[in-house]
């Protein structure tokens, strides 16, 4: 790693004149830190009738023409350390991301406060911890596979939340058991069916608590988020409010309160498990997320990871699924059946119905750290697709059906710095 | 009878040949001793491999006495230091950090190129703690755990 360090750099202070009050009599290092992480990957699939995408923020989907922006990032970290209890962390990510390139690519601009040995706050913007691997997805080199389970990861593509957090340690019976609350304020710009960006606020809050000992670690976790932004329905919306619906259609505004997001509720509940004795490692992950917006309906997903390492090689395996809940929405019939009507009635039907996630995969795939701090990776997945699995995770083709499996191949190259 | 001679001596000359060899390979093999230090008005007398472990691997910020710690790496004994801190071969190590690193817990040990930098920051800062080849102790830090 690069380490950029200034012993009691005088300048530093002058600049930064609140943390002169700051006792460093004991321990005498500030100092900057400068490092990164990254990845080049290359991703393709078997058929043109659906594109791939490693999760939903992104803009650029992979199919059988391989791409590299499904799973190539390259993150920069600056640290800067007042002292042993003030620190200071941003972290910028370029990556396919829809929106705005340098905020929404901006995961992490912080301040830390150790205010006691087991007891840290942060305030600024800060990495979602919805589930074990959220808030380090970008740093392939951290895990195994070329990219965090699909199923359980890419139906969330928040990265950031503008808030606060707290983390208390306890040591309990030779391992550490680590409470962390948090709460904020979620911008995320996501990219819709049509062209165009979904621009979705959020207040979300939650808890987790996780157990380390020896090789095991288990993780509990809850999140709640309301949404207080609409989608960009305004194609659906212009007709429906038109004088021809309202005429001959009137049932039809009936829909307009499930179409809304504004208000609607997310409740995401997760149970973890995962073992490494340095040979072996497991790692597993059950969660239910609870909703009521038909945009994004009610789901569980769950996968298994099992892998055995062999000198620098890890050989691994991966099982995923996720399902949705929800009955079809039944879009009412206009008063007379004319064609142009009818059309918008399938229409309707096929985007409010287009939302369901029926999922579920095998993977294997290799690491091997050939050098130090870099990591090649190479990942086999052969997707299933039932019925009813819309386009939350995959890009639909206007002209093709969906198929049924779907093999998705990946080499890649991680590293740190 | 003599055929039972050449067997007893044949076999005390293996004996030997073996240990001589074994002695050999033990040599080769011997690394430096790596020892644990810290700053002399530090209080802590000594540490367990289970704490510099705890230390080491970012699970907490604290010595034993309630101090804030400030842990510092030496670059060139950095893998043979946690293999035999944790079992656990440097890519592994590694790979934790980053996780660590990059999600913004905690920062990663320093690192300094040699045993005289680490000896010096540990001089410099009473909280620190450090490992270096025991060849190059001085008076100066105290040794908390040595490392075989």
């Amino acid at each position: 790693m690069i380490k950029i360090k200034y012993h009691v750099a005088p300048f530093l202070l002058s600049l930064m004149p609140f943390v002169s009050d700051v006792a460093m009599a004991d321990n005498k290092l500030s100092s900057w830190s400068l490092k990164g992480f990254g990845t080049l990957a290359a991703t393709g699939t078997d058929t043109n009738k659906i594109g791939f995408y490693r999760d939903k923020s992104q803009t650029q989907d992979a199919d059988s023409g391989w791409g590299i922006t499904n799973d190539s990032q390259l993150g920069v970290q600056i640290d800067w350390k007042a002292d042993e209890s003030l620190q200071a962390t941003v972290q910028w990510i370029a990556r396919d991301h829809a929106g705005n390139f340098f905020e929404q690519n901006l995961d992490w601009a912080f301040l830390r406060w150790s205010i006691q040995n087991d007891v840290d706050i942060r305030l600024g913007r800060l990495g979602v911890g919805v589930f074990s691997l959220s808030d380090y997805r970008n740093i392939s080199y951290a895990y195994p596979w070329i990219r965090p389970p699909h199923e359980f990861y890419s139906t969330i593509p928040y990265y950031h939340i503008d808030g606060a957090d707290i983390t208390k340690k306890f040591s309990i019976d030779d391992g550490y058991l680590s409470i962390k609350l948090y709460g904020g304020y979620s911008y995320n710009q996501l990219p819709t069916q049509s062209s165009g960006v979904n621009n979705q606020q959020s207040p979300a809050t939650g808890a987790n608590i996780s157990y380390e000992k020896g090789a095991w670690q288990a993780r509990l976790g809850y999140t709640y988020a309301t949404i207080t932004s609409n989608p960009p329905i305004q194609d659906l919306l212009t007709p429906i409010n038109s004088p021809l619906f309202t005429q001959y259609w009137p049932d039809i505004k009936q829909l307009i309160p499930a179409m809304t997001m504004r208000g609607k509720e997310y409740h995401f509940g997760s149970i973890g498990l995962a073992y490494d004795d340095g040979i072996w490692l497991s790692q597993m992950e059950a969660a239910y997320i609870a909703s009521n917006t038909l945009w994004s309906p009610p789901r569980s997903s769950a996968y298994l990871s099992i892998g055995r390492r062999i000198s620098t090689v890890t050989l691994y395996s991966l099982l995923g699924i996720a399902k949705t809940f929800q009955n079809d929405v039944n879009v009412p019939n206009p008063l007379v059946p004319n064609p142009t009507l009818l059309a918008y009635q399938r229409q309707f039907s096929r985007t409010l119905n287009n939302n369901g996630i029926n999922e579920q995969s095998v993977s294997l795939g290799t690491r091997w750290d050939f050098y130090n701090n870099m990591a090649l990776k190479a990942q086999w997945s052969h997707y299933w697709l039932g019925a009813h699995n819309g386009s939350q995770q995959w890009q639909q083709s206007v002209s093709n059906t969906t198929p049924n499996t779907v093999n998705v191949m990946s080499v890649g190259i991680d590293f740190v710095f | 009878m003599s055929c039972l001679w050449v067997l007893i001596l044949y076999f005390n000359a293996m004996k030997i040949f073996t240990a001589l060899l074994l002695f050999f390979v033990a040599a080769s093999e011997s690394h430096a001793e790596i020892v644990v230090i810290g700053n002399v008005k530090n209080n802590i007398q000594s540490l367990n491999s289970a704490q510099v472990e705890d230390i080491f691997m970012g699970r907490t910020r604290s010595l034993p006495n309630g101090h804030f710690v400030l842990p510092v790496c030496q670059s060139t004994l950095r893998p043979e230091f946690y293999q035999k801190l944790t079992t656990k071969p440097i890519e592994q190590i590694n790979a934790y950090w980053a996780m660590l690193a990059f999600r913004g817990q905690i920062s990663q040990p320093i690192e300094y190129p040699d045993d005289n930098s680490v000896l010096s920051v540990i001089n410099e800062n009473r909280d620190a703690i450090g490992y270096i080849d025991s060849r190059h102790i001085n008076n100066s830090v105290r040794v908390l755990l040595r490392l075989n």
